[in-house]
C-alpha cells in the first residue's frame, strides 16, 4: 500500500520556514503532481516524503505506518533525481542491481529483477555500458530502472525529464505515464512544466512560498481555480487579468472595464454586496469566439505565429495588456486595431485579496 | 582555440618561448644534473677542486658499487620503505574517513573541526622538534620505526583530510542520497560509491606523500639514532667517512635514494586520469 500523508508538515532551515504547514493525502496508486514557482519548496517537500530532509514539526505516514523519523532506507520509497545521480564507476546493470546487492539479495534474484528492469524500459542492449556513454535520455531510463527494480511502495520524482530536449521529454513523459500504468505505484512527480503537470497527473498540488495553494485534478484546476494565483499559474499562456469596477445586479454582477464598456456575469449566488473593484480573469483560449456579450477595443502589440494557432498580444485603450490565442490562419499584424469579444460566461472574478468570488464556465 | 597555440603566436611570442623556455628548463634541472654529474666523478677530481668541470673520466661504476659496498644502503632503503609506505597508508586511510565524515555529514562543530585541520598546516613543525622527541623518548618510541611512522601520520594528516573532504564535496551529492533512498548502509556507500570515485585523489596524495616522507630528513634526524631505524636520507651521510668528505658517493647514494619516489609516480601515473565523474548526471 502506498497512500502518502502529510499532516501539518513543516521545515525549518536554520530560522527559515521554506515549508509552512502542509496537508495532503495522496491515495495508493495515484499520480499527483506537484508544480509551484521556482523556490517554493516542492524539492524540500519531495526530499521529506524520501526521507532525505528531516521534518521539522508534523507527521508523514506511508502505507498508513508513521514514517516521520524513519530512515530513508525504511520508507518503501524510490526516488529518481534531477540529476540522474547514476554511479559512474558501474556499469547500467551494477547501477540498477547496486541497492539489491547491498540489502543483500541473491544474485539470481538480482539478475531476474534487473533484466525484467531492463526489459520495461528497453535497456536491453545498454546493460553493459557505463553512464558516460549513454545519453540523456538513456540515463534517465537508467535512473528510473534503478526506482522500478526496487519495487517501492511510493516513486518519487524530482524534476526528471528537465535536462532532456523537447522531443524526448515527451517521449519520456509517455513512458512514465505508461510506466504508472503498469505498475500502479503511487507515483509523486516535481515538475515545472505546465503539460506535464496536466497531462500526467491524477491530482495537481499547486504550491507557493511553502503552502498548498489548492489541490485537485488537472480539469478542476484549470476550470475552477480557487485564487488568483492558481489561475495565473495553471494554463498557457497565462490567464488574463483587468482591474474592473464591479455593483451587485440581479442574477449576477455587473463589471465596467476601465475604457467604458461594462457587462453583466451571471452568478448562482450573490457575490458582492455593494460596488467595489474586483479583478476579472479570462483565459486567452476564450477569446477567440465569433461574438461575444461585450467587445474589447485593442490594438495588436506583438503576434506570434505558432502555425496551428497565433497569439496576440494586444494593449486595450486603458493601456491593460491581454493576450489572445487566436486561429492559426489570422492575419492581424502589429499595429492593428482589434476589437475582441468577451463571452460572459467564461469570466472569472477575484476578489481583491485574490481569491475567487465566481468561476466562469463555458459549458453552462 | 584559446590559448592560442605557440606556433600560431606572432614571431616575437614564438622567439621568446625559444629561449625562455630552455633556460627556466635549465636552471630547474642545474641542481640535479650537479649530483648527477658528481656521482660519476672519480674521487681524484674533487680532491683537485674540479667540482663543476667535465669528470676527468667515467667512474660511475665503481662509485655506484662502492655505495652498496662501503654503507648499509640496503638496510637503509628498507628502513624508507618500512617508514614511508605504512604512513601512506595510515595518513591518505584516515583521511578518507575523516574527509568523508566532514565532506557529508552536518554536525555541530564540522566547520571548526575542518578549519582546526586546515590551520595546522600552518604550524612550522620544526619548532615541535623539542616536545615530540621527548614524547617519543618517553613513549619508548625513540629510534623506532613505529615512532616515524606515528609522527609522520600525524603531521600528514591534516593536509591530507583538507584535501580528501574538498575532493569529496565536489562529488555529486546527489549520488550518496540516492544510495540511502536505496537502502545502502552509511558505510557500504564509503566502500562503494565514495571510494571508488576517490582514485584520481588517493592516488596523488599518495605520490605526494610518499614523496614528501621518503624526502624527509628532518624528522629522521631528531627521532632516529641508530642504524636500525635510519632511513636512507638520513644514512647516506654516512657515506662521508669521519675525516674526508665524499660528495661523489653521496651523490650516487642520493640518485639510488631518489628512485623509488620517482617509480611511485609512474606506477600511480594512469589512476590520475581526471572526470572519473563523467556521465553522473547530466552532463
Ligand atoms: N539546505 C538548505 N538550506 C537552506 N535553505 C534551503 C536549503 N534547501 C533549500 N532551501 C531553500 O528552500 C526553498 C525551497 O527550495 P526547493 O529546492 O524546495 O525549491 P523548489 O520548489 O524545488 O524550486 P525549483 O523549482 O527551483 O527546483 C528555497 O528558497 C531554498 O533557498
Ligand atoms: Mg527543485
Amino acid at each position: 500500500m502506498g497512500n502518502v500523508t502529510l499532516t501539518r508538515v513543516t521545515k525549518k532551515f536554520g530560522a527559515v520556514e521554506i515549508i509552512k504547514g502542509v496537508d495532503l493525502t495522496v491515495e495508493d496508486g495515484e499520480f499527483c503532481v506537484f508544480v509551484g514557482p521556482s523556490g517554493c519548496g516542492k524539492s524540500t517537500l519531495l526530499r521529506m516524503i524520501a526521507g532525505l530532509e528531516d521534518i521539522s514539526s508534523g507527521s508523514l505516514s506511508i502505507g498508513g505506518r508513521d514514517m516521520t523519523d524513519v530512515d530513508p532506507a525504511e520508507r518503501g520509497v524510490a526516488m529518481v533525481f534531477q540529476s540522474y545521480a547514476l554511479y559512474p564507476h558501474m556499469t547500467v546493470a551494477e547501477n540498477i542491481g547496486f541497492g539489491l546487492r547491498m540489502t543483500g539479495h541473491p544474485k539470481e534474484e538480482i539478475a531476474r529483477r534487473t533484466a525484467a528492469a531492463a526489459d520495461m524500459l528497453q535497456l536491453k542492449p545498454l546493460l553493459e555500458r557505463k553512464p558516460a556513454q549513454l545519453s540523456g535520455g538513456q540515463r534517465q531510463r537508467v535512473a528510473i530502472g534503478r526506482a522500478i527494480v526496487r519495487n517501492p511502495d511510493v516513486f518519487l520524482f524530482d524534476e526528471p525529464l528537465s535536462n532532456l530536449d523537447a522531443s524526448l521529454r515527451v517521449q519520456m513523459r509517455i513512458e512514465i505515464s505508461k510506466l504508472h500504468q503498469d505498475l500502479k505505484s503511487t507515483m509523486i512527480y516535481v515538475t515545472h512544466d505546465q503539460v506535464e503537470a496536466m497531462t500526467m497527473a491524477d491530482k495537481i498540488v499547486v504550491l507557493q512560498a511553502g503552502l498548498i495553494e489548492q489541490v485537485g485534478s488537472p480539469l478542476e484546476l484549470y476550470h475552477r481555480p480557487r485564487n488568483i494565483f492558481v489561475a495565473g499559474f495553471i494554463g498557457s499562456p497565462k490567464m488574463n487579468f483587468l482591474k474592473v469596477t464591479a455593483r451587485p445586479t440581479e442574477g449576477g454582477v455587473a463589471v465596467t472595464f476601465p475604457g467604458g464598456p461594462s457587462l453583466t456575469i451571471p452568478t448562482e449566488t450573490p457575490v458582492i454586496k455593494g460596488e467595489t473593484t474586483l479583478t476579472l480573469g479570462i483565459r486567452p483560449e476564450h477569446l477567440d469566439r465569433e461574438t461575444g456579450d461585450v467587445t474589447l477595443a485593442g490594438t495588436v502589440r506583438l503576434a506570434e505565429h505558432l502555425g496551428s494557432e497565433t497569439l496576440l498580444y494586444v494593449t486595450l485603450a486603458d493601456g491593460a495588456e491581454i493576450s489572445v490565442k487566436a486561429d492559426g490562419l489570422t492575419s492581424a499584424r502589429p499595429g492593428d486595431a482589434i476589437s475582441i469579444p468577451l463571452l460572459a460566461r467564461a469570466c472569472h472574478l477575484f476578489d481583491t485579496e485574490g481569491t475567487a468570488l465566481h468561476n466562469g464556465d463555458l459549458t453552462r | 582555440m584559446f590559448p592560442t597555440p605557440v606556433q600560431k603566436s606572432g614571431p616575437l611570442a614564438s622567439a621568446a618561448y625559444q629561449i625562455i623556455l630552455p633556460i627556466a628548463l635549465v636552471i630547474w634541472l642545474l641542481p640535479l644534473l650537479g649530483v648527477a654529474v658528481t656521482s660519476v666523478r672519480p674521487s681524484g677530481d674533487l680532491a683537485a677542486g674540479n667540482y663543476f668541470g667535465i669528470p676527468s673520466s667515467f667512474a660511475g661504476v665503481e662509485n655506484y658499487k662502492a655505495v652498496f659496498r662501503d654503507s648499509p644502503i640496503g638496510t637503509y632503503i628498507l628502513n624508507s620503505f618500512k617508514i614511508t609506505i605504512p604512513t601512506v597508508i595510515g595518513a591518505v586511510g584516515l583521511s578518507c574517513l575523516a574527509g568523508f565524515a566532514l565532506a557529508v555529514y552536518r554536525f555541530k562543530g564540522n566547520l571548526a573541526l575542518f578549519f582546526l585541520f586546515v590551520a595546522g598546516n600552518f604550524i612550522p613543525f620544526q619548532i615541535l622538534m623539542v616536545p615530540v622527541r621527548d614524547l617519543t623518548l618517553k613513549l619508548g618510541l625513540y629510534d623506532t620505526v613505529t615512532g616515524l611512522v606515528l609522527f609522520h601520520v600525524a603531521f600528514q594528516t591534516g593536509f591530507c583530510t583538507l584535501f580528501m573532504r574538498n575532493f569529496i564535496k565536489g562529488l555529486p551529492f546527489a549520488l550518496i542520497e540516492s544510495a540511502r533512498v536505496e537502502g545502502v548502509s552509511e558505510w557500504r556507500i564509503f566502500l562503494h560509491v565514495v571510494l571508488p570515485l576517490m582514485r584520481p585523489a588517493i592516488a596523488a596524495l599518495s605520490v605526494l606523500i610518499f614523496t614528501f616522507v621518503w624526502n624527509d630528513y628532518f624528522w629522521a634526524t631528531v627521532l632516529v639514532q641508530g642504524q636500525s631505524a635510519m632511513p636512507v636520507t638520513a644514512g647516506l651521510n654516512s657515506l662521508n667517512g669521519q675525516w674526508v668528505a665524499a660528495w661523489h658517493l653521496v651523490s650516487a647514494g642520493s640518485i639510488v635514494a631518489a628512485l623509488p619516489p620517482v617509480l611511485m609516480f609512474f606506477l600511480m601515473q594512469k589512476h590520475f586520469i581526471a572526470g572519473l565523474t563523467l556521465g553522473a548526471t547530466k552532463g
